[in-house]
């Protein structure tokens, strides 16, 4: 559907993507993930032709449209802004690319199918610059929407809404996407966005593609530690490979079982290289009267409800931060000593 | 801004309230604006001389009529084309050049210079001892014209037109030509459709500011046109200095005045102006 190969940007001197390739199939739902400055919008404006790449192409549908003029690649766009006309009522804002298309017969059979879409019917004829922060989204999403692009390209489309409406939008969006089956290519910087909308996530750092795949398998597993951390989150441990035994970590007093065939090839055990360990909250438990093969004394100093469960941060005995994922309400007080274990199957090494 | 912090002595500020200072600016506007105004209306109305209002009866005929309507016309033709280049030179400045200020420091740098200066050097360049002519064989019917007044009075309200007009499309988010240019539009449609309408507020500032500014010009048909090209301001100098008719120079000032206002009001009905300034 969408193919992006070696695509490389550079402002000057400055190179904001590099050699970037990657490729979203009809229908999908695809995220490109990444910290602020990463080059997320550049591709993203590379792909709806606002910006000349300084090398590779972009194929959609089958077509090179690495030179079109972004009037002719049949996309839709929200922008971060959402960038609607001020100049413009909300049903004017549709129709302009609804004409645009060619599609002058169908303007008010689609803006109110569009609209009401987005949930925003009745609103046809107020101004956008009298509509609230969502409701702007909302007109922005339906107004990229109505002309059926090929492919429907969001940049950071919920920035500066408060947490609430962020997550009411997205799970709109979503459904949405669901609903009208739309190709679409979704950037931020929220893992979390990420993580609950996509089929597939591209995790970009400076300009460069770190990971893709499916948000399960980013999270289970990460190809390198940029992942590990910039994808969900985990507690931390470093160490040293044990020369003699190959499914340890030791780190001082610490030693951690971990499965062996996890250790990467590229930190030989024999030059007693540092490896990172990651593992997730949820695979933490407290209060260990079972047997874990990582066990390890800690103390509670930290306890966030956060709603559905709550967040529980740890110290061991040398002061390493440890994260559990816990049911909410737990038993448990600031200050108050307790055990943390993990099995070896659910420690990742990096 | 920068004297914002500067000290008031208690003093003064206990015993200066807002409304004195509203008080002073309403009475220095009485004094020096108000007040000459009511004079000169006086003026004009020729009470007392045996044939009140004669002044408005000559100045609505003849010649002064003729001078009248020039005004004006010169007025919007020097409107127009000024807008035109001052929109053309905006777009370039703030879409196609990376050298912003630069293009701004030179449009603004004129505006150092007396107006008569500038007059009298354009009457230069196109006397047929100038540069102009010594290139072209002809000065194209520029000097001491009507073209060459209207191409005088663009040069010297340019930068009061390009100051608003770019303002206003400095302003433009550029994520709404984007839009414009994703939903599928062309650049030209999307300078008609998004760029103008956007930047329309800086064309109606600089638009009125161009035309009052050349309907009451005096130094440009003074210097670079002949008696035919005259407009009311010379006219109304005339009256005064060489033929001392107070009365004639008063009614002309006010037919003057009272024309410009009421465009300006049917102007003020198709465009909320209020709302124009409001937006610069
Ligand atoms: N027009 C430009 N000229 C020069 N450098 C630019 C330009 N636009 C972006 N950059 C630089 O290129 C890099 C990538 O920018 P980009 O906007 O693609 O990042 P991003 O991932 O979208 O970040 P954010 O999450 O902050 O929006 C950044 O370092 C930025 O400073
Ligand atoms: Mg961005």
């Amino acid at each position: 559907m969408l193919e992006i190969t070696n695509l490389t940007k550079y402002y000057g001197d400055h190179l904001a993507v590099e050699d970037l390739s990657f490729s979203i199939e009809e229908g999908d739902f695809a995220t490109l993930l990444g910290p602020s400055g990463c080059g997320k919008s550049t591709t993203l404006r590379t792909i709806a032709g606002l910006i000349e790449p300084t090398e590779g192409t972009i194929t959609l549908r089958g077509e090179d449209v690495t030179n079109l003029p972004p009037d002719q690649r049949n996309i839709g766009m929200v922008f971060q802004s959402s960038a609607l006309f001020p100049h413009m009522t909300v049903k004017e804002n549709l129709a302009y690319g609804l004409k645009m298309h060619g599609l002058d017969d169908e303007v008010d059979t689609r803006v109110s199918e569009y609209l009401d879409l987005v949930e925003m019917s009745g609103y046809e004829d107020h101004k956008t610059t009298e509509l609230s922060g969502g409701q702007q989204r909302r007109v922005s999403i339906a107004r990229a929407l109505a002309y059926e692009p090929d492919i429907l390209l969001l940049d950071e489309p919920l920035t500066g809404l408060d947490r609430v409406l962020r997550e009411q939008i997205r799970n709109e969006i979503k459904q949405i996407q669901r609903e009208i089956n739309v190709t679409t290519l979704f950037v931020t910087h929220d893992q979390q966005e990420a993580l609950s909308l996509s089929n597939q996530i591209i995790v970009l750092n400076n300009g460069q593609k770190e990971q893709e795949g499916t948000p399960e398998s980013l999270y289970e597993h990460p190809k390198n530690r940029f992942v590990a951390e910039f994808v969900g989150k985990s507690s931390r441990f470093t160490g040293q490979p044990d020369d003699t035994k190959p499914s340890v970590i030791q780190n001082g007093s610490l030693t951690f079982a971990v499965d062996p065939e996890s250790i990467p090839d590229t930190s030989p055990n024999t030059d007693g290289a540092d490896v990172t360990l990651y593992v997730r909250p949820e695979d933490v438990v407290i209060d260990t009267s079972s047997t874990f093969q990582n066990e390890f004394d800690a103390t509670v100093s930290h306890i966030a409800d956060v709603g559905s469960h709550s967040e529980i941060e740890l110290e061991l005995e040398d002061g390493t931060p440890v994260l559990v994922e816990a049911e909410r309400f737990p038993d448990l007080s600031v200050g108050e000593q307790t055990t943390v274990g993990f099995d070896p199957e659910d420690v990742i090494v990096l | 801004m920068i004297f914002r912090n500067l000290p008031v002595p208690t003093s003064v500020r206990e015993r200066v309230t807002p409304r004195h200072l509203v008080a002073f600016g309403l009475g220095w506007l009485a004094l020096f604006f108000v007040l000459p105004i009511l004079v000169l209306v006086w003026q004009s109305l020729g009470i007392g001389t045996g044939e009140p209002l004669s002044a408005y009866q000559q100045a609505l005929s003849g010649l002064y009529l003729w001078t009248i309507v020039r005004s004006f016309y010169y007025g919007i033709a020097t409107t127009i084309v000024t807008l035109a280049l001052a929109y053309a030179f905006s777009y370039f400045v703030v879409f196609w050049t990376s050298m912003k200020n630069l293009f701004l420091i030179l449009v603004v740098l004129p505006l150092w210079i007396a107006y008569i200066i500038r007059y009298l050097g354009i009457q230069l360049f196109f006397s047929p001892t100038g540069p102009f002519v010594d290139l072209f064989g002809t000065d194209f019917g520029f000097l001491f014209s009507t073209r060459g007044v209207i191409l005088g009075m663009t040069i010297a309200y340019l930068p009061f037109a390009i100051l608003p007009i770019y303002n206003s499309m400095n302003a433009i988010d550029r994520d709404h030509i984007h839009a414009s240019r994703v939903l599928g539009a062309g650049s030209l449609r999307t300078v008609y459709s998004v760029v103008f309408p956007l930047s329309l507020s800086g064309i109606v500032a600089a638009g009125l500011i161009v035309f009052i500014l050349s309907s009451g010009s005096f130094l440009a048909p003074a210097v670079l046109g002949s008696s035919e090209n005259f407009m009311i301001a010379n006219m109304i100098e005339r009256s005064y200095t060489e033929l001392f008719n107070i009365e004639l120079a008063a009614a002309l000032s006010v037919i003057y005045t009272i024309i410009l206002l009421a465009l300006i009001a049917v102007f003020n009905s198709y465009v909320n102006l209020g709302e124009v300034f409001e937006n610069i």
